[in-house]
């Protein structure tokens, strides 16, 4: 389906990885709803009969991810918000160095917050390095010390489309009572995640990739609050005679008030998921992004960095053409908008390209075959004129 | 041949790229043509794709700018490069101006350049 906007040129849409669009038609009558309405949310308003937006969505989201309790579910900005609170607070709270782990396929959410901290001497940092684009608990174990407390690692590149084996990982140091934070940014929404079954310290989601919300809410599921110092505090609409922010759940974490409309879309969003099927938005996902590999693999010139990935991502570069002239190309002449650049993963592409970025595609529920050879026409044009 | 007399209308973006650069956008008065093209061939390089589905240019010019755009569009994106903003941030305005004079503009510009490039060799110390 090619989808209208104001100018009214069709436009196709494949940077999906960075915000999902369109939403469902659920997420957008959810919206207008919960602005229609005053706002209810309980020890906030003593008035009944509208949706608790908050705590419906906390009990969507543990049912979705298999965990709980509902409370253990906090709503942040997005996944970089979440990331930042989570890790600063574990090291405000650890109160003395000690070494961390990450990744190279880390997004900049990740890398900035704890390179920061390494510069100020409150973590010591080992980065390990991806084979066959992912990390495995062998690498990380090959950098564990007696120091190290923290392991932070994504669930799914977002440059590479791969899915880390978290299980074995998060088991490994949950027995080694190392804490572990997993970035789901680009996990949630587009394949199951059973947290009941993966002994996460926490998980970190983004309400406006594959959980269809709008920008401007994400969240993370915390299996230990005790292990994350208060870092902000603020009005709860809880224990108002306290001067200090209550330790409960989800206050801990939650001050001031919600992003409702934020709220109100990812349950929406959560609930079309669950009309729909997971499993059949993964298989869509699936498919649409081995049709477009086997049509760019058609085409001379082009460099696919992620032949077989598990999440609906490709990135790849045309010879002769530098990644933002065929963005420029592509968006300019065809109307098709993709990503191109570093991704802010500049470790991953460090790797692939020498950091100089690739041209990333990413499709969602909502693309179609057609936007798929659309693309492919386009792409294969821009190959062909980069040639001749 | 017309010369063409393009104006800049407004800025619509700015941004700093991931190598430093500063980026703008530029909405122009008329559409650019071909001939702007011939014209930006004597100060660098020029990369002209017209089998695409609108023709599409780029122009090189080493320690000043690029810049990308499609003939027949009025807009264009025009990266200063990083270490001489100062120097190199009228650049683009003069090629516009000077295109307007015809061959008497290429000799013209080609003098301005040269006491842009001397002062940015000056801030190389070469």
């Amino acid at each position: 389906m090619n989808h209208m906007i104001s100018d009214p040129t069709p436009v196709v849409y494949l940077n999906n990885a960075a915000t999902t669009w369109p939403k469902p038609p659920q997420v957008l009558e959810e919206v207008a709803a919960c602005l229609r309405l005053p706002v209810h949310e309980a020890g906030r308003t003593t008035g009944t009969g509208s949706t608790d937006y908050p705590s419906a969505a906390r009990e969507a989201l543990a049912a979705f991810f298999h965990a709980g309790p509902p409370e253990h579910f906090v709503f942040t900005q997005n996944a970089t918000d979440s990331l930042n609170l989570l890790i600063h607070g574990f090291v405000k709270k650890t109160g003395k160095p000690f070494h961390t782990i990450t990744t190279e396929l880390e997004h900049n959410s990740v890398l900035r917050p704890l390179t920061t901290l390494e510069h100020d001497g409150a973590i010591s940092l080992s980065v390990v390095p991806f084979t066959d684009n992912t990390v495995r608990l062998a690498a990380i174990k090959k950098v564990i010390c007696p120091e190290t407390r923290l392991v932070v690692m994504t669930h799914g590149s977002n440059v590479l489309g791969s899915v880390q084996d978290i299980k074995p990982i998060a088991e490994y140091l949950h027995a080694n009572d190392i804490f572990f934070i997993v970035d789901g940014a680009q996990t949630a929404g587009h394949i199951p995640v059973d947290l009941a079954d993966i002994p996460v310290g926490a998980y970190v989601f983004t309400g406006h990739k594959a959980l269809f919300g709008i920008p401007g809410i994400g969240g993370f599921f915390i299996s230990e609050p005790d292990a994350i110092a208060i870092t902000r505090q603020g009005g709860t609409g809880t224990d108002s005679r306290t001067l200090t922010q209550p330790s409960g759940m989800p206050e801990r974490f939650e001050t001031g008030t919600h992003n409702y409309l934020g709220i109100a879309s990812l349950y929406a969003g959560i609930r079309f998921i669950n009309t729909v099927g997971i499993s059949d938005i993964e298989r869509t996902g699936r498919d649409l992004t081995d049709r477009f590999i086997r049509e760019l693999k058609r085409t001379k010139g082009i460099t696919i960095y992620n032949e077989k990935p598990e999440l609906p991502v490709v990135s790849f570069d045309i010879a002769g053409i530098d990644n933002q002239e065929v963005g420029f190309i592509l968006g300019r002449a065809y109307n098709i908008i993709m990503r191109t650049g570093l991704h802010c993963a500049p470790l991953v592409h460090r790797r692939i390209d020498g950091g100089n970025g690739c041209v990333r595609a990413s499709f969602s529920y909502f693309t179609t075959i057609e936007e798929i050879e659309t693309a492919s026409a386009a792409i294969r044009e821009v190959a062909e004129s980069a040639h001749r | 041949m017309r010369w063409q007399r393009v104006r800049i209308v407004k800025s619509v973006q700015t941004k700093v790229c991931v190598d430093g650069s500063l980026m703008k956008e530029y909405v122009l008065d008329e559409p650019l043509t071909e001939g702007f093209l011939k014209f930006l061939e004597q100060f660098g390089t020029v990369r002209y794709l017209d089998n695409l589905k609108k023709p599409y240019f780029s122009f090189e010019k080493e320690q000043f700018i690029s810049i990308k755009g499609f003939v027949g569009d009025e807009s264009v994106e025009v990266r200063y490069k990083n270490e001489f903003h100062d120097i190199i941030l009228d650049y683009f305005h003069l090629l516009l101006y000077y295109h307007r004079e015809g061959v008497s503009g290429i000799e013209r510009l080609k003098g301005i350049e040269e006491s842009m490039k001397e002062k940015i060799e000056i801030r190389l110390g070469t």
